[in-house]
């Protein structure tokens, strides 16, 4: 053991206070996209239910969520896809939830990017243009620049079948943000990618939502992927609307015990809320965490692995909430080790930790006693 | 050597660039490889044998004995002359009454087919876009008349639109006179597009349910109308089954003899009707039988023209180099 007791532990805290505030470019003033109790119901099946949310002028939004949990459905409805059940919907102040997609200014880029195999890439392109009238030089040449935008110079003459998923996306891109809509909207659009062309596009697709300014709504099933690339994330399950916000918000501060444990990994410890500023865990300790929640409620703590540090049995520092363990397995992943410790109590109070430590501290070995610790700023109270 | 050296390397890389050529052809086999795949072959004309010879006695021997009376001559008395092979029977199809006849049976078969195509697609549409189960019984329901013998139905066609049939008797109760429409084209018309009907509806049903709906989404969301993404993007996308179906009913329709014999009149002489006639009471089988020949290959080509364009609709969609 080192001296200062902490053999491992965060090196720095992971502030995510330099958050994009939400709509940060807001241009206009009115939201790109207003939804109010929105619900689609198909026959007896609730797939969006009362959802309300609101997407600014140029912002990057994410509706992240299981598959199966709305997300899409929501996504469809802003196109005109499906036709909202109930609820208010609004595109730039326009009251549209009954028009058609075709009356709509906004574009979709679907999963699995539904290109017209009949045509040829610049046919794909151009079909949006001529559907409203925009025919000839003018067409050639809106056509030649969203080519362009999506660097797929030298292909206009291909079919969709003779492109790789990469460029088939591309189009996909292009055929939409040719017709300059208010917003784009895309569905899993990196589903289909393999891992390394994934992450490119990420990096892309971000740099063209710089580009071209418009507001992108984005459907994934990634809640990495949506970390990354969103301005604002909104977490959905099982039709409803959980929580949005900034993806720092989000995983620092998830609004329950779903949103804790979907976005990122965490440590959920069981207990019952004991007061507005203590949980009592049923692995014996009683904590200082902060909650709205009433006194008694059943609730979990949500510890994020990397905000744990582990330290010899009684070298914990003064206050601070802590819970002694064994180590029960150490994984080695190159950057960093992750712990499981396996804190002690019987029945209900069994438990374990997951635990990231940087690498470059020294090893734990299996079996080794030790205490796990935390700052209670960096934790969440989080019920059902 | 230099040079050697060099070339090798290049020569290396030319194998190795086409990775994905493929190879088993050139690999080599074990006996026992070897064996098995005889077997099978062996096993494969075996099966095929029974249909092989049907095919062969039943199907192409009459097949070459047409063609081959198609080049003989006929006697005064009537009887064909094996023998002194010509081409007068060819000749005579330049007669302008024969080409009326086949001008006037492919009229009616175009007709045909642009009402089977009209009447099949929204048809085949609504079909092909219902939940599944409810498609299944709906394909038996348009199966039902071909489990019902074919001269039967035409009957019951010829006694539906009889002058004394319910099709009359419904005109007259709304004060249109008497229907006259037996023994006339449109009765024709009418009975084949029924006869034939099926044969538009099955491919388009099949090109309709492989749609990918999609695409008509995204046509949608592409500022497209209802109507507009029908003619751009559902229509060429169901181009094959719409060939397909044009064909099955025109080639029937064109040689078709039972439904023009019953339905039409003596005004209505058709093709098929017409060879049957070279063979029966004209007694000029030459005749008749380079009709036969000619409506064939004029077959083949419409059939060739089909494939063709299968063959197009594959290229430009899933598969492709």
């Amino acid at each position: 053991m080192n001296g200062d007791g902490a053999v491992a532990g965060p090196t720095a805290e992971r502030d995510g206070g330099v958050a994009h505030g939400p709509g940060a470019e807001d241009r206009t003033g009115v939201p790109a996209v207003e939804m109010h109790g929105i619900s689609k119901r198909f026959g007896d099946v609730v797939a969006v239910d009362e959802v309300d949310l609101e997407i600014g002028d140029g912002e990057f939004f994410a509706l992240l969520g299981p598959s199966g949990c709305g997300k899409t459905t929501t996504l469809r409805m802003i196109a005109g896809l499906d036709i909202p059940s109930e609820g208010r919907l609004a595109i730039f102040g326009e009251e549209v939830a009954s028009w058609p997609p075709d009356r709509r200014p906004v574009n979709t880029v679907f999963q699995a990017y539904a290109l017209f195999p009949h045509m040829t890439v610049a046919q794909n392109i151009a079909f949006g243009l001529q559907m409203r009238g925009i025919r000839g030089a003018e067409a050639d040449r809106q056509v030649a620049e969203a080519t362009a935008l999506v660097r797929l110079e030298g292909m206009e003459q291909r079919r969709p079948s003779q492109l790789s998923g990469g460029q088939q996306q591309r189009v996909a891109l292009a055929r939409a943000l040719v017709n300059h809509p208010k917003v784009l909207l895309l569905d899993e659009p990196l589903g289909a990618l393999d891992l390394k062309l994934r992450q490119e596009m990420q990096t892309e697709l971000k740099a063209l939502q710089r580009e071209v300014g418009i507001t992108f709504i984005f459907v994934t099933h990634d809640q990495e992927e949506a970390l990354a690339m969103s301005d604002r994330v909104g977490v959905m399950s099982e039709g409803r609307l959980l929580q949005v916000g900034t993806p720092a918000q989000v995983y620092e501060h998830p609004a329950n015990r779903f949103v804790a444990d979907f976005i990122g990994r965490t440590n959920l410890l069981e207990g019952v809320v004991e007061s507005s500023t203590t949980l009592r865990l049923h692995a014996g300790a009683v904590v200082a965490a902060e909650t709205d929640l009433a006194a008694g409620t059943p609730a979990a703590l949500s510890v994020r692995p990397e905000q744990v540090r582990l330290h010899g049995r009684g070298e914990t520092p003064q206050g601070a909430p802590c819970l002694d363990g064994v180590i029960g397995d150490a994984t080695y992943l190159g950057h960093a080790f992750v712990y499981t410790v396996s804190i002690g109590g019987s029945g209900d109070g069994a438990t374990t930790i997951t635990v990231r430590a940087e690498t470059g501290s020294a090893a734990l070995a299996v079996g080794e006693p030790v205490s796990a610790s935390w700052l209670p700023a960096t934790t969440t109270v989080v019920a059902d | 050597m230099p040079w050697l050296r060099r070339v090798k390397p290049e020569a290396a890389q030319q194998t190795a660039a086409r990775p994905d050529e493929p190879a088993p052809a050139a690999a080599p086999q074990t006996p026992a490889e070897l064996d098995t795949q005889r077997r099978a072959r062996r096993t494969g004309t075996l099966i095929a044998t029974p249909g092989a010879l049907y095919l062969l006695i039943f199907f192409m021997v009459p097949l070459g004995l047409i063609t081959v009376y198609s080049f003989a001559t006929r006697t005064s008395t009537g009887r064909t002359s094996l023998s002194g092979w010509n081409l007068d029977s060819y000749e005579r199809i330049a007669d302008d009454v024969i080409l009326g006849i086949i001008a006037r049976s492919a009229w009616l078969a175009f007709l045909t087919t642009v009402l089977c195509l009209i009447v099949a697609y929204p048809f085949a549409y609504y079909l092909a876009t219902r939940p599944p189960r409810l498609r299944a019984r709906l394909l038996v329901l348009v199966m039902i008349p071909f489990w019902t013998n074919g001269l039967v139905r035409v009957f019951a066609i010829r006694f539906l639109l009889g002058s004394n049939g319910p099709a009359s008797a419904l005109s007259e109760a709304m004060g249109f006179g008497t229907f006259r429409i037996l023994f006339t084209p449109t009765a024709v018309v009418l009975g084949m597009v029924y006869g034939f009907l099926t044969f538009m509806v099955l491919p388009l049903y099949v090109a309709l349910e492989r749609m990918d709906w999609r695409l008509v989404e995204a046509a949608r969301d592409l500022y497209a109308s209802g109507a507009k993404a029908f003619w751009r993007v559902t229509v060429p996308l169901t181009r094959s089954g719409i060939v397909a179906g044009c064909v099955l009913v025109f080639v029937p329709s064109f040689g078709s003899y039972v439904v023009p014999e019953i339905l039409g009149g003596a005004k209505t002489l058709l093709i098929g009707s017409y060879v049957a006639r070279q063979f029966q009471a004209a007694r000029n089988w030459p005749l008749g039988a380079s009709l036969s020949v000619l409506i064939i290959v004029a077959m083949l080509v419409a059939v060739a023209v089909n494939q063709r364009n299968s063959a197009n609709a594959e290229r430009t969609g899933a598969g492709a180099p």
